[in-house]
């Protein structure tokens, strides 16, 4: 490279045109070349598939013939006339609005239980963080499906009270409060981080509280609860988009149809049987994009009231 | 450390005597044990139904058998007309790949992001933080039609390549974050002596990084082993299947009439990530509590 500039430039830029070369050699190679992997993976998986799933979004593809354009056909028929989506939107909102706010306020709880210096807390910490760890597995998904089945482990339970619980599983009523009590058994993981959290605040504010006579409900309202909410904030990104990418529980409990009445059939679900069911790929991928719309503008919005609720020490 | 939460116990309760102190206490644990045991029950009892004679587990709630047998594990390794050993066999294929891919690309990059200068680094590393939060449904199409070109559907390269090019960005945030706190003398001191970037980085960065690259290995293994949807989508010849949709495919199937069978299988399948569990509880309870993980 730098013989060729040398051979090559005029006698003006022959001696600028050699360190130019060099220096960039120096400066930025290193770093292009440890970034190569990444740099392949984000323009070849990434930007390049996005952008060509925003053209597929505007087209008609069944995959075997040429995507054919029909403009903004798919985003009008999701809007106007396609109660599937409108029923998978309703599902997903339901189980975010449910499930993060009391898996959230389970993991401070219990969190706050286990700050209080008790003896064994490694071994509390370990036996609520395991859920977390096995629950994303098919083969728990698959213990759900028995548990709350109308001859499931919950009736047994329910039936030494003498009360006859209903099959959970095919109720359209209750099948998506069991994949929210999925989801709020594994706690664990923004557990442990409130935990992280909680250690965080100093000891001191609560005894100077505690003498001026403040009671503990106003200890948490006025101190752990405002030091906290930074964690509180992370924990509810996170879980929050989740629960929208959200798929194998609903996928193995519902035998991948989203039923009893499409009461579990979550966004995900919906947009993979219009996929690999249907082969409609041109509206699978307006699906996706009203999704990334949707995750993007709840992103956005917390991040900018976040300035209001999370209080930062700096 | 020791004495922070004994002050604060001794704050909150002040006005309590040491009898009530007490039975505060014992109703703490008496709370939290109660928890525990209502949260691993599910667990225990599919671990008891998958050794319990086939007729009892609609009928016993318990979580000790009245006898214990091997039979449902027979039964069930073979339940399919392709063995469960080859569904485990090509996860661990699968899982021990994507550990190598993912611990390699993703420390190369952080390595970059960390540690060396370069023009467009932060557009890059901003870039790169954004992909956290894509969901994977938006590349999810092109992605398929492009591996389907290939012709890589119905092998493993579609779930392994993408870890050799650091498709998980999240593990290039937690490396980044932990090179960071590496002492900068070291990479100074090495220049000085002549050391190569390469050199810096293999023979002074990631030997002081074992525990964050332990951690990333271990939930990388973790993750793939689970994952449904990958395999769902790019396997579909049985001898390819992984285990999870081996799992999928027993519920199908013959699930309905061998629910002792399924439970053999689904407890084996948990195994390996109850060992890592067992083995690794610290290291992954603090890389979740530093870093802030999503599961």
């Amino acid at each position: 490279m730098t013989a060729r500039s040398l051979e090559s430039g005029a006698p003006a830029r022959e001696r600028a045109a050699p360190s130019l070369w060099a220096r960039i050699w120096q400066n930025d190679a290193p770093g292009y070349l440890f970034l190569l992997p990444w740099l392949i993976g984000f323009l070849g998986l990434t930007v390049g598939p996005m952008v060509t799933s925003l053209y597929l979004s505007f087209t008609h593809f069944d995959l075997l013939t040429a995507p054919r354009w029909t403009g903004v056909d798919n985003y009008m028929r999701m809007f106007t006339n396609d109660p599937k989506f409108w029923a998978s939107m309703r599902v997903t909102m339901f189980f975010v609005i449910f499930s993060v706010p009391l898996k959230l306020a389970f993991a401070l709880g219990v969190a706050m239980l286990l700050n209080r210096g008790i003896r064994g807390l490694p071994l509390y910490r370990a036996l609520f963080y395991l859920p977390s760890l096995l629950g994303a597995s098919v083969a728990i998904a698959i213990l759900w499906r028995q548990i709350f089945a109308g001859d499931g482990l919950v009736n047994k339970f329910l039936s030494i009270f003498g009360i006859v619980g209903p099959s959970w599983i095919s109720n359209p009523n209750y099948s998506l409060w069991t994949l929210i009590v999925l989801s709020i058994w594994q706690f664990g993981s923004p557990m442990i981080i409130f935990l992280a959290g909680l250690r965080q605040i100093p000891q001191d504010m609560y005894e100077a509280a505690s003498l001026d006579g403040a009671s503990k409900w106003r200890q948490f309202v006025k101190i752990t609860l405002p030091l906290l909410t930074p964690v509180v904030f992370f924990n509810a990104i996170i879980q929050t988009i989740e629960a929208f990418k959200s798929f194998t529980p609903a996928f193995i409990i519902s035998g991948g149809t989203g039923n009893p009445i499409n009461s579990t059939l979550f966004y995900t679900l919906y947009l993979y049987q219009e996929a690999f069911g249907f082969f409609r790929m041109g509206y699978a991928s307006a699906l996706a994009w009203v999704l990334l719309a949707l995750v993007g503008l709840f992103t956005a919005f917390s991040f900018l009231t976040s300035k209001y609720w999370v209080h930062y020490d700096d | 450390m020791t004495d922070a939460p004994n002050k604060l116990t001794v704050v909150g309760l002040r006005k309590l005597t040491p009898m009530q102190r007490r039975l505060v206490s014992v109703l703490i644990h008496v709370a939290l044990l109660g928890a525990s045991v209502l949260m691993l029950y599910p667990l225990l009892w599919m671990l008891a139904a998958s050794f319990r004679p086939e007729n009892e587990i609609f009928t016993s709630a318990s979580i000790i058998p009245s006898a214990w047998s091997l039979d449902a594990y027979f039964r069930g390794w073979n339940g399919l007309r392709t063995s469960f050993g080859t569904f485990f066999t090509n996860s661990f294929i699968i899982s021990i790949l994507s550990v190598c891919g993912n611990v390699m690309a993703c420390s190369m990059a952080a390595f970059a992001f960390a540690r060396l200068q370069f023009r467009g680094k932060n557009f890059w590393f901003a870039l790169m933080l954004m992909t956290l939060m894509l969901p994977y449904q938006v590349t999810l199409i092109p992605q398929y039609v492009l591996f389907r070109q290939l012709g890589w559907v119905n092998t493993f390269l579609p779930l392994v390549v993408p870890k050799f090019l650091a498709a998980d960005g999240f593990f290039i945030f937690l490396m980044v974050q932990f090179f960071r706190g590496l002492p900068k003398e070291l990479d100074e001191a090495a220049q000085m002596d002549g050391c190569s970037p390469w050199r810096i980085y293999w023979k002074i960065v990631l030997p002081l990084s074992m525990p964050v690259l332990a951690t990333a290995a271990i939930f990388t293994f973790i993750w793939t082993w689970d994952d449904f949807f990958g395999p769902l989508i790019y396997l579909s010849e049985m001898r390819t299947y992984t285990v999870m949709l081996g799992l999928r495919t027993f519920t199908d199937s013959t699930g309905m009439s061998d629910y002792g069978g399924l439970f053999a299988m689904s407890v084996l399948s948990l195994v390996p990530i109850f060992l890592f569990f067992l083995f690794f509880q610290r290291l992954l309870i603090e890389g979740i509590a530093t870093t802030g993980m999503k599961r």
